[in-house]
């Protein structure tokens, strides 16, 4: 498969500028901006590098990153007082700025690109091939990497049926959460009768802190449209809307200008590469809330109704947008098609795990020393994605749990880590793929917590439709509360799990249904927790306040006194050198302490 | 189309919905969102049932309100698992409508545990959803769910007496829990924060309608002029119809 790097057609020399979302944050259009002002300053330059402001690379806690090629150099957290030495030392002389480069924590040596960290070494590109690569504002670019040659191949080559059989073969699911098999649903859409049919790409991403989606809209917003197009090909729609979460400024604006470009070129339009085939999209701003992405709700916001889910017991591939077959897929999703139709389905069913194929992007998160997107075959473990690629757990902590798929998944534990992840071994283990987001728990992380932050956060995002899912989430916000304050009792652990099979079996939509996921999966790894926040009134992470009362090891503390720095009420004393106390009269539990001291001299009573 | 539900054979219309065949039937489903006038909303989950269809390996759970029945299939209202449902949603809801016979009586006949009451805004509400819909069919749509997940609750919009609203009191009478207060002294009617003055029945002179109500109705072409109550009205037809015979 063809998803390696190409280091630009000719010797020219090209300065790639991260100006993704997170870079952008960090003075990444500021360096790209000093670089096009500083090359002006050089007559002496005869032929001028080419300047591009590309997508996220996914590494955004290193950026602004500005790359090199044809050389392949990749300098980190740039700023643009950097820019004139950059200049002036690597394009004019070829000499390296060490101080620039990523510095591998391990062998401590400095290396030259990004693809040789071990954060991007075992990482597999194919729905993010082309971000970081390209500038997201020039079709030329998304061409001169193989863009819009699958629509080719399909328009000129290959019927409808023919595009969706190759979609089946290659046993792609559905990236937005449920893993539907996508061929399948284009052959229902496609077998489905009326002649008005519809294309949906789901760019919701209401997941918190997923950014993946975001990253595609705003990195190659082409390989989303050309995916579409070939979608609508298949099954013989007219139009397609993407629908872009309303706070993705700069995917809306890269996907309009796309969308513009793409039609100048005739790969939009009414006359599809000279083929008579008709296909257009149009972009809508999301409706704001976390259940705008279910597609039920998303196809009622669409349509100016309120944004609340619907049975789905006639599929929207039947009854869809304004009651006509419609599919809708995923960005991740649409952002596999080209590649899959290009290169045909065997190379991308080769990679993956029996009945999940292909790579998935996650966003890696939480404590652990590398953070960003990573794409990865399915079926790599999850200790691969945390040690390897992720450096492991940060300060050296160890190791608590995993969070997958956000406010659906669950928590898995250290006795898990060896799970190949796929879409199925997720589920089994009481989790989900979701969206895919990935965050790394330490020993310091409270799992009655866990469940109460996701259980809260659905509580404003429900949309309070049917009684399973809001009395449900109310209640059990209630009781999970209560266990975090010390006021659980015993029968309360069957009163969670009652009330999560009624919203499993009976709420209307997936979240409701996927709602208890974080609390059900934290009640069957971590119970003891549980119990010790009942039984005990100890909670053992430190985290529950009202159960959390610290103390400091005289034995162990060296007096450092970084503990007494961060309390924010000076509960602390101690003189340098000596064991500091804590006065309990005036802390007020927070924990804070306790998670600064680099020598576990504070304790938990 | 043949439909086993409980082990007894039906005839269902295609894509009608699982409840409509059941009450056609006499088979009893309970529901707290459905009304025989506006379908099934899909709301309350209380009445999940089991279907099978043809060609399926195992059953599942669906809501017999929403759900078109499009092939044979075998259908099973109550078990186990569907009483453990409803007996949570009754706990659930119990909870919203503290001391409302129709959420105790239900309490107690499916056995559901006590969890302290919530305040609900209005008091008692148990967000079916019919009002709105009541309110809507009459044309207004004065009413509507404001919010959402937890927060969610039924009010005009802003909480302001509205433009809308003409004091039919229609979402009040299809309301199962009475959650809708309607204050009646004389010739006066309060409803949602608005307050309407009533227009006597000029046969029996019994305060029975709102002068919005009237006349948005005469307007949308209903009833003559005469200014008749529910009881007189019917009365006059029964009479009109027997001259007419006659
Ligand atoms: C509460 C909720 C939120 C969802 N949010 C998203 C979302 O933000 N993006 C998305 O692609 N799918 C989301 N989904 C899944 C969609 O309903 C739908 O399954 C998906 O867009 C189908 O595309 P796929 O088959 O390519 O995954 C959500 C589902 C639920 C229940
Ligand atoms: S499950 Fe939750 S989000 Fe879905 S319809 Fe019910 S209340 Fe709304
Ligand atoms: S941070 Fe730890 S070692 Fe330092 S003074 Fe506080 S308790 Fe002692
Ligand atoms: S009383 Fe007002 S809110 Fe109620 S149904 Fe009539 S018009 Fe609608
Ligand atoms: S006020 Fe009554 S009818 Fe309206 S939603 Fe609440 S319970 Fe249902
Ligand atoms: S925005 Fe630059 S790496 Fe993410
Ligand atoms: S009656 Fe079917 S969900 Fe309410």
């Amino acid at each position: 498969m063809q998803t390696e790097m190409n280091l630009g057609s000719d010797d020219r020399q090209t300065v790639l500028v991260c100006c993704g979302t997170g870079c952008t944050a960090n003075g990444g259009r500021e360096v790209f901006n000093a670089f096009e002002t500083s090359l002006q300053d050089h007559p002496e330059i005869q032929v001028l590098p080419v300047v591009k402001a590309t997508g996220c690379n996914g590494w955004c806690e290193k950026g602004p990153l500005v790359r090199l090629l044809p050389r392949d150099i990749t300098y980190c957290s740039v700023a643009p007082a950097d820019v004139d030495e950059i200049i002036n030392k690597t394009l004019l002389d070829g000499v390296l700025v060490k101080r620039l480069l990523y510095r591998d924590p391990v062998s401590k040596e400095h290396l030259t690109s990004h693809h040789l960290t071990d954060f991007y070494r075992k990482q597999h590109k194919i729905a993010l091939r082309n971000i970081g690569e390209i500038d997201p504002g020039q079709i030329d670019d998304y061409v001169q990497r193989g863009g819009y040659q699958a629509l080719q191949k399909a328009l000129l080559g290959m019927k409808g049926q023919e595009v969706i059989d190759t979609i089946k073969a290659s046993g792609l699911r559905g990236r937005g959460g449920g893993g539907f098999p996508t061929g399948q649903k284009w052959q229902a859409c496609r077998n489905a009768s009326g002649n008005t049919k519809y294309i949906i790409c789901n760019g919701d991403e209401g997941d918190p802190g997923a950014f993946m989606d975001r990253s595609i809209m705003e990195g190659d917003p082409h390989t989303v449209i050309e995916g579409m197009i070939l979608g609508a090909y298949a099954v013989g729609a007219s139009h397609g809307y993407i629908y872009v979460r309303d706070e993705y400024d700069l995917a809306v604006q890269y996907l309009r200008k796309a969308v513009d470009d793409a039609r100048q070129r005739g790969y939009l339009g009414n006359n599809i590469l000279n083929t008579g085939f008709v296909f257009d999209i149009d972009l809508i701003r999301g409706g704001g809330a976390f259940v705008c992405g279910e597609e039920t709700a998303l196809i009622a916001s669409i349509e100016g109704r309120v944004g609340e889910p619907h049975d789905k017991y006639i599929f929207p591939t039947e009854k869809g947008l304004w009651g006509k077959p419609t599919v809708i897929n995923n960005v991740e999703t649409w952002a596999n098609v080209p590649v899959i139709v290009l290169h045909g389905p065997a190379s991308f069913a080769a990679i993956g795990t029996a009945n999940s194929k292909g790579t998935k992007v996650f966003s890696l998160v939480g404590k652990v020393v590398n953070t960003g997107l990573v794409e990865v075959p399915m079926g790599t473990t999850l200790r691969e994605i945390i040690y390897e690629i992720g450096g492991g757990v940060l300060k050296k902590r160890s190791f608590k749990a995993v969070q997958t798929g956000g406010p659906s998944g669950g928590c898995i534990p250290a006795e898990l880590l060896d799970l190949p992840i796929d879409f199925d071994s997720l589920t089994e283990a009481g989790s989900m793929m979701g969206s895919g987001g990935l965050i790394v728990m330490d020993d310091r992380t409270c799992m009655v917590e866990v469940a109460r932050y996701y259980v809260n956060f659905l509580a404003g995002e429900s949309c309070g439709k049917c009684t399973p899912c809001r009395e449900g989430i109310r209640a059990l916000l209630e009781i999970l509360t209560r266990i975090s304050e010390g006021q659980g009792s015993i029968g309360d652990l069957d009163l969670l799990e009652d009330i999560s099979f009624t919203m499993q079996q009976a709420s209307l939509c997936a979240l409701g249904r996927t709602a208890p996921n974080p609390v059900l999966s934290t009640l069957r790894y971590f119970r003891e927790e549980y119990l010790e926040h009942i039984e005990q009134h100890r909670c053992p992470a430190g985290v529950c306040r009202a159960l959390s009362i610290f103390y400091i090891d005289p034995e162990v503390c060296n007096g450092c006194g970084v503990c007494a720095r961060h309390c924010a009420v000076n509960a602390i004393q101690g003189e340098k050198k000596q064991a500091h106390v804590i006065d309990e009269s005036i802390c007020i539990h927070c924990g804070e302490c306790y998670r600064q001291c680099a020598f576990d001299a504070i304790k938990l009573r | 189309m043949k439909i086993t539900v409980n082990g007894q054979e039906r005839e269902a219309h295609a894509g009608e919905s699982i409840l409509d065949l059941c009450r056609r039937e006499g088979i009893p489903i309970p529901t707290f969102c459905y009304h025989q006038a506006f379908g099934g909303q899909g709301a309350c989950r209380m009445c999940m049932v089991e279907i099978k269809e043809d060609g399926q390996s195992r059953s599942r759970l669906v809501a017999a309100c929403t759900y078109p029945l499009t092939k044979t299939a075998e259908i099973i209202t109550e078990s186990e698992q569907i009483q453990r449902i409803r007996r949570t949603i009754v706990m659930l809801l119990a909870r919203r409508a503290g001391e409302n016979p129709l959420l105790e009586e239900l309490s107690r006949a499916y056995g559901a545990a006590h969890l302290p009451a919530i305040t609900v805004e209005p008091a008692n509400c148990i967000l079916c959803g019919l009002c709105i819909h009541a309110c809507a069919e009459m044309g207004r749509s004065a009413i509507w769910s404001m919010f959402r997940g937890v927060d969610k609750r039924i009010a005009t919009p802003y909480d302001e007496a509205s433009d809308d609203c003409m004091g039919c009191a229609a979402c009040a009478r299809v309301c199962p829990t009475q959650a809708i207060k309607v204050e009646e002294e004389d010739a006066v009617r309060k409803i949602w924060n608005k307050t309407f003055a009533l227009v006597s029945c000029s046969r029996c002179g019994k305060y029975y309608a709102t002068r919005e109500e009237l006349e948005y109705l005469s307007k949308h072409g209903d009833f003559g002029q005469q200014q008749l109550c529910e009881t007189c009205r019917k009365k006059n037809l029964a009479y009109n119809i027997k001259t007419f015979q006659q």
